[in-house]
């Protein structure tokens, strides 16, 4: 028998400034994509009608809009930056259609036609930041990237390191793909701050780390650097560099779960042995899933019956169990450290007990609550091996 | 006792009169996200409720006595806005909203809605304050001016060290200059010259 095909619409930008994650999401959901088309547990079959932006924001709407009217897609997988996700927004809201957006990001949105499959900010910068404040330092200095990632990031910081009776020495931002970053090394070598956050993105992190690198090197300091977006594509990008970044995220390579060994394995076949899924194709991967399993649940590509299967619908992915949270549509999953090494991959060395509820209003954060009391998985991290 | 991050607004408690269901159940989802304790009575004949914010349709308005006395001691207040016509938006000026949300509502916008609405009214109060203050303080400027004259003839000095001779005893009395030329002028008495 036939399957029959579900049309739905991947969005993503495979040229301009997030060409590199743009194409990450794209292998890793067409990867799933197939897998599904060539699984006996669907009675059906994903049609993927992808789209490319180029990386222009206006064209998000342009190309979703002609997804929904000329496709007839009722889910569309993609959007990377917030902006992405802001322009697509009115158009799913006002059609009723579902975007699964795979990137994790900074919080403070709930529509009902999203499902927010990446981290939220209680999933990565809490348990960095505690880590830090509890082992390390409570002064840091921050260079980030001047949009919304950065902005709310360091805002959360901020108020958790206050809290901590420490400070924020620094807080230093360029442009995005701006790549002149030595005025900021250098004054990293002056002050010789405890500890480092970054949180600029793309090109300006590359050229950034690499020079921090070779600058606190060659001072003599060691100078731990902090990041919540660093992966393992991007450490084989910048180099040796990249080793000894403590970096926070649901997802790393190294993983030592059955369904991630697989997922690896199946992607180096794909993609090539010396390749590396990142965090936000990983998240795409699931999103597709996630999608797929409402699908079949539900019985109906219909956007209402579809997000009722697809609530509390627990899915043993590569980073390990993740299910929608049917109070705000972001996912359920599990915050993890980890310490880039020389070999480009991360050494993980902190994961949540369990999987942790989404909390993107930062409802739930008490800053002034040290996180080596109390008793939720939000407390602070302490150091035990990840076997 | 924990102190909520100052953009988290969980344990707030907000007055809610929406006719919509639609609207309602989207402001009540909203604010369970947020952690916002929602009363949404009778508000016809309930007593004046205690709230951090108030939300009001505009379908409610104009606002009979009961509604008046049960909502606008509730805080700052959002109004919830269908219409854009003047005559609307004049009734809805009697309320003083420091915010407001158009209508059918989503739930973006609602947490921006009440952080400024609840910051404004922090302002607001400051400012409130300040006032009463600066009200004070000029009242009492006739009591101020008449101890400089007095100073002025008693001790045979110029305005500003007349002023400067008062100001340094309120100091040294721990007093306010009003205070001190309040005395000044009751009593008769002068601040001792000091230095």
């Amino acid at each position: 028998m036939t399957k029959p095909y579900i049309p739905v619409g991947i969005v993503c930008s495979q040229s301009g400034p997030y060409q590199a994650m743009g194409r990450e999401i794209l292998k890793s959901a067409l990867m799933a994509v197939d897998e599904i088309n060539h699984s006996s547990d669907f009675d059906f079959k994903l049609a993927a009608h992808v789209r490319d932006p180029h990386g222009v924001i206006a064209e998000y709407h342009t190309v979703c809009d002609d997804l929904i009217r000329n496709t007839g897609v009722e889910h569309i997988i993609g959007c990377y930056t917030s902006a992405s996700r802001k322009q697509v927004l009115p158009i799913v809201e006002r059609t009723d259609r579902l975007l699964w957006y795979p990137a994790r990001y900074e919080g403070f949105e709930c529509s009902d036609n999203v499902i927010y499959v990446g981290a939220s900010p209680n999933h990565n910068v809490l348990p960095l930041v505690r880590y830090v404040l509890d082992n390390i330092s409570r002064h840091f200095f921050c260079v980030g990237s001047n949009y919304v990632w950065t902005w709310e990031t360091n805002r959360v910081t901020r108020e958790l390191v206050t809290a901590a009776q420490g400070s924020i020495l620094a807080e230093r931002l360029l442009e995005l793909g701006e790549s002149a970053v030595e005025h900021i090394v250098d004054e990293i070598v002056r002050r010789k701050p405890p500890v480092v956050f970054n949180t600029l993105v793309g090109s300006s992190s590359y050229d950034f780390i690499r020079a921090f690198n070779s600058a606190t090197t060659a001072a003599g300091l060691d100078i731990p650097m902090l990041s919540c977006s660093l992966c393992e594509p991007e450490l084989k990008i910048v180099g040796p560099a990249s080793a000894g970044c403590i970096t926070s995220s649901a997802y790393f390579e190294s993983i030592q779960l059955p369904e991630n060994r697989a997922f690896v394995e199946r992607w180096k076949a794909c993609h090539g042995e010396t390749s590396s899924p990142s965090v936000d194709g990983q998240s795409a991967y699931v999103a597709v899933y996630l999608l797929a399993r409402a699908l079949k649940r539900a019985g109906t590509s219909n956007i209402g019956e579809v997000r009722r299967a697809a609530i509390g619908n627990r899915y043993n992915s590569p980073q390990g169990p993740v299910w929608i949270d049917g109070d705000n549509n972001h996912c359920v999953l599990t915050p993890r450290l980890a310490v880039s090494n020389a070999q480009g991959q991360f050494d993980i060395f902190w994961e949540a007990d369990a999987p942790v509820k989404p909390d993107p209003y930062l409802s739930q954060l008490d800053v002034d609550v040290r996180p080596s009391r109390g008793g939720s998985s939000l407390d602070t991290p302490h150091l035990r091996i990840v076997k | 006792m924990s102190k909520p991050s100052s953009f988290s607004l969980r344990g707030r408690k907000a007055l809610v009169a929406i006719k919509d269901d639609r609207d309602l159940s989207i402001v009540r989802r909203q604010f369970e996200r947020l952690g916002i304790e929602i009363d949404s009575g009778e508000l016809d004949s309930a007593p004046e409720r205690r709230a951090d914010v108030t939300l009001i349709d505009d379908e409610f308005l104009p606002l009979n006595p009961t509604m008046k006395r049960t909502l606008l001691g509730g805080g700052p207040i959002i109004a919830l806005l269908g219409t854009e016509t003047p005559s609307r938006l004049k009734l809805l000026l009697e309320l003083d909203p420091a915010s407001f949300l158009v209508k059918p509502l989503r739930s973006a916008g609602i947490y921006a809605a009440l952080v400024l609405a609840l910051e404004r009214a922090e302002r607001t109060n400051e400012l409130k304050q300040q006032v009463v203050k600066l009200e004070e303080r000029l009242r009492s400027r006739r009591i101020v001016l008449a101890a400089v004259l007095q100073v002025m003839h008693s001790h045979a000095i110029a305005e500003p060290a007349a002023f400067a001779l008062i100001r340094r005893a309120a100091m040294e009395q721990r007093k306010t200059i009003e205070q001190m030329s309040a005395e000044i002028a009751a009593k008769g008495s002068l601040p001792r010259a000091t230095g």
